[in-house]
């Protein structure tokens, strides 16, 4: 079996240890460059993403390979790719949280999981997340998405305060505000001046390809 | 633990029953017809009365018999290929033949008559199934001679399907072909014997009658020791007793009389112990299958063939709604779950509604997936360390991230498919996402299922010389005359119910 292929199955088979393995030994073999791997995790990560689309695969099934991926990244690859002093390339940088109010977490960490599956890289700030903290990450990683989430009808205002503290700090162009959650709508997103509506986790990922692409 | 099963009796009325019926084979016994089958009973110590033809069991014969009935059996598919074991401890799904019509919902009253393609259809999508194993000639072409109905059913059933199938012993010569015909899907007779390919079904007339067309067909099932359902399809009110206990009483009877005719034509010959019993509704004088109390009297069954230590058989998934309803759904869910919960080892009827008059594969294929739930029902909570998972909860409730779930848990990808069943039709969907996916309600979904699932089928392959085999026998099937079959199972026009006598000389 290739490198490439022990590598696939790592991941279809959830097993964290044995893909952290594989990822050490062939930077210190230099069998394989850290970029190179991130986008063979990349291509695995699409299929899986796909398999959940058609309902072949469960949610644990994909959330579980998500966390697999980013903690071998972030603690393996990541780090070689530094000390190579280069950067990973990803199609950018989103900030994603549920609004302060609310502490549902499975929508948003869906489609946090769907981002990092396509390629974005993710910052998940959590939930019941004030304004001010969605701000202060997305300053601090450059980000180009800000994604809030909402599932209670009380919370939804909250979206609209983090928008406008954007724009009391000067920032509301700076970023993409994207807003979702069983409450909200397409007339809501525009109501609140965000820049696009997400009706569920895969319709968020199109939204988001979209703001960037513009 | 596993899910409790439902007991109507307790032990001393199981021997309350089991007395009164020994007492009324002794007594009063069971009408048959056929003298061949009189002058064997009378060899074995029973009583004939010449005059009404009632045949009395003794005691001491009835449980001789009943002991030499097999606790277990293989059924097979005609290739062999897939086959699962009856026993009295485990319940297997089935479906039932007697659909004459079959849901169409362009057809302004949501049905039409059904033809030999909707037969083959059925008996395709059952070999597709998860949990249903077996079926019956459900659909009943209207498009085949009726004479050779049983011959066209075999022949498909052996082009297209590994799973076993079941026939109505209806007649000796039709019974007989049934055999001819398996044994030369399978490789000869001694191996249909060994490892049998079909479910008989011996129709009592009730109260208390063996037609002689049923046991000349009986007669051959026993013979080739193909498993025969006894089952008497009696009616609360009607055919029996309006008290379900006299009910019982009687069709117990008529099963323990079956079980001693079986074992006296062929001893080990095997058997369930059977019902399709229900109720008649006293408003109408309809048949009432989808009643609650047919989910009673299976029940009772169920602990009556644990009594006697052989598989019982008894009707799940069955309906009287006229239409794809809440009715249709919360009927065939309440006599499924109520059977299944007794115990009842081998469970028909799926696909079926209107009474079983009505097939709609739409059903079957939901029917596929309430065995699944009913079976997970079954199975109850299972309690170690590792389902109690205290671990886990300590992780998940103290871990940093604000919000932590268990979906992105190892523990539960290990076990959510053990824990969790996962419904194939039901719809789970926000409503925004439903409505993208086309806004279709269960029976909408289910038939665009069926399309994929058919369109994806593969027939098995059958052996040129084996199809070439079948064919011929199917012809020689289709060159009968109905007078012909009248004169093999040595019935009169008066005494024969053989529907389509438009057919003879066909």
């Amino acid at each position: 079996m290739t490198l490439e292929e022990q590598i696939k199955e790592a991941i279809f088979n959830w097993d964290e240890d044995k893909l952290k393995e594989l990822c050490t030994q062939a930077i210190e073999n230099e069998e394989m460059s850290p970029i190179d791997m991130v986008n063979i995790i990349g291509d695995v990560m699409a299929i899986l993403g796909e398999k959940f689309e058609k309902e072949e695969l469960m949610l644990p099934e994909l959330i579980v390979a998500a966390n697999v991926v980013k903690s071998t990244i972030d603690e393996i690859i990541d780090p070689a790719i530094k000390e190579m002093g280069g950067e990973r390339t990803s199609k950018g940088k989103v900030v994603i949280g549920t609004v302060e109010g609310d502490v549902h977490s499975i929508g948003k960490d869906l489609v946090a999981s769907f981002l990092f599956s396509s390629g974005y890289e993710v910052f998940n700030v959590g939930v019941d997340v004030p304004a001010a903290k969605f701000i202060e990450k997305a300053e601090e990683v450059q980000a180009d998405v800000i994604g809030l989430s909402s599932l209670v009808t009380l919370s939804m205002d909250f979206q609209r305060q983090v928008i406008e503290e954007l724009k009391k700090q000067g920032l509301r162009d700076k970023y993409k505000v994207i807003v979702g959650g069983a409450p909200t709508s397409e007339d809501w997103a525009k109501k609140i001046d965000a820049d696009a509506w997400g009706d569920d986790s895969l319709d968020a990922v199109t939204k988001i390809n979209q703001l960037l692409s513009k | 633990m596993r899910m409790n099963q439902i007991k109507v009796f307790s032990q001393d009325e199981l021997e309350e029953i089991h007395s009164a019926t020994l007492k009324l084979l002794s007594n009063v016994g069971i009408k048959i017809d056929c003298k061949k089958t009189q002058k064997l009973l009378e060899d074995h110590g029973c009583e004939v009365d010449n005059e009404t033809d009632f045949v009395r069991m003794p005691e001491s014969l009835v449980m001789e018999m009943v002991k030499k009935v097999p606790k277990s059996f293989t059924l097979n598919g005609p290739d062999g290929s897939f086959s699962f074991e009856v026993n009295t401890k485990t319940t297997q799904f089935a479906t039932i033949g007697t659909p004459v019509k079959i849901y169409d919902p362009s057809k302004k009253k949501g049905v039409r008559k059904t033809v030999l393609n909707d037969t083959i259809n059925q008996i395709r999508l059952v070999d597709t199934l998860e949990h249903i194993n077996c079926s019956h000639v459900d659909v009943w072409p209207n498009d085949v001679k009726y004479t050779a109905l049983h011959g066209h059913a075999m022949y498909q059933w052996v082009k297209n399907t590994r799973k076993p199938y079941g026939l109505g012993c209806y007649g000796g010569l039709p019974s007989q072909d049934m055999m001819n015909m398996a044994s030369i899907a399978c490789g000869g007779d001694e191996e249909l014997i060994q490892n049998p390919r079909l479910v008989g079904f011996f129709s009592t007339t009730s109260p208390l009658h063996f037609p002689k067309i049923m046991t000349n067909g009986f007669e051959v099932f026993a013979k080739y020791k193909q498993p025969t359902i006894v089952a008497p399809e009696a009616l609360a009110g009607s055919s029996a007793p309006v008290t379900l206990a006299g009910l019982l009483t009687q069709t117990n009877a008529e099963n323990l009389g079956g079980a001693v005719l079986a074992q006296i034509y062929n001893p080990g010959a095997r058997l369930f112990y059977g019902t399709v019993s229900h109720i008649t509704d006293m408003k109408t004088g309809n048949s009432a299958m989808g009643s609650i109390e047919t989910g009673l009297i299976t029940a009772g069954v169920a602990q009556l063939a644990d009594f006697y230590g052989y598989p019982s058989r008894g009707p799940g998934c069955v309906s009287d709604s006229k239409i794809l309803d809440l009715q249709n759904g919360f009927e065939r869910l309440q006599t499924l779950i109520l059977a299944a919960q007794a115990g009842i080892n081998y469970i028909t009827c799926a696909g079926t509604y209107e009474a079983t008059l009505v097939e709609a594969l739409e059903l079957l294929l939901i029917d596929d997936d309430l065995v699944g739930m009913v079976k997970r029902a079954l199975e109850g909570i299972k309690v170690n360390e590792d389902t109690i998972a205290l671990d886990v909860i300590e992780k998940v409730a103290t871990s940093e991230k604000k919000g932590a779930t268990f979906l992105g848990e190892m523990h539960t990808l290990k076990n959510m498919k053990k824990s969790l069943y996962m419904p194939n039709t039901v719809d789970r969907n926000r409503r925004s996402t439903w409505w993208k996916k086309g806004g279709m309600d269960i029976i909408q979904r289910a038939g665009k299922e069926i399309e994929e699932i058919l369109r994806n089928h593969k027939r098995p392959d059958v052996p040129e010389e084996i199809e070439s085999k079948l064919q011929k026998y199917l012809e020689k099937i289709e060159s009968r005359t109905l007078k012909y079959y009248m004169e093999a199972e040595g019935l009169t026009s008066a005494a024969a119910p053989v529907p389509g006598s438009d057919t003879e000389g066909g």
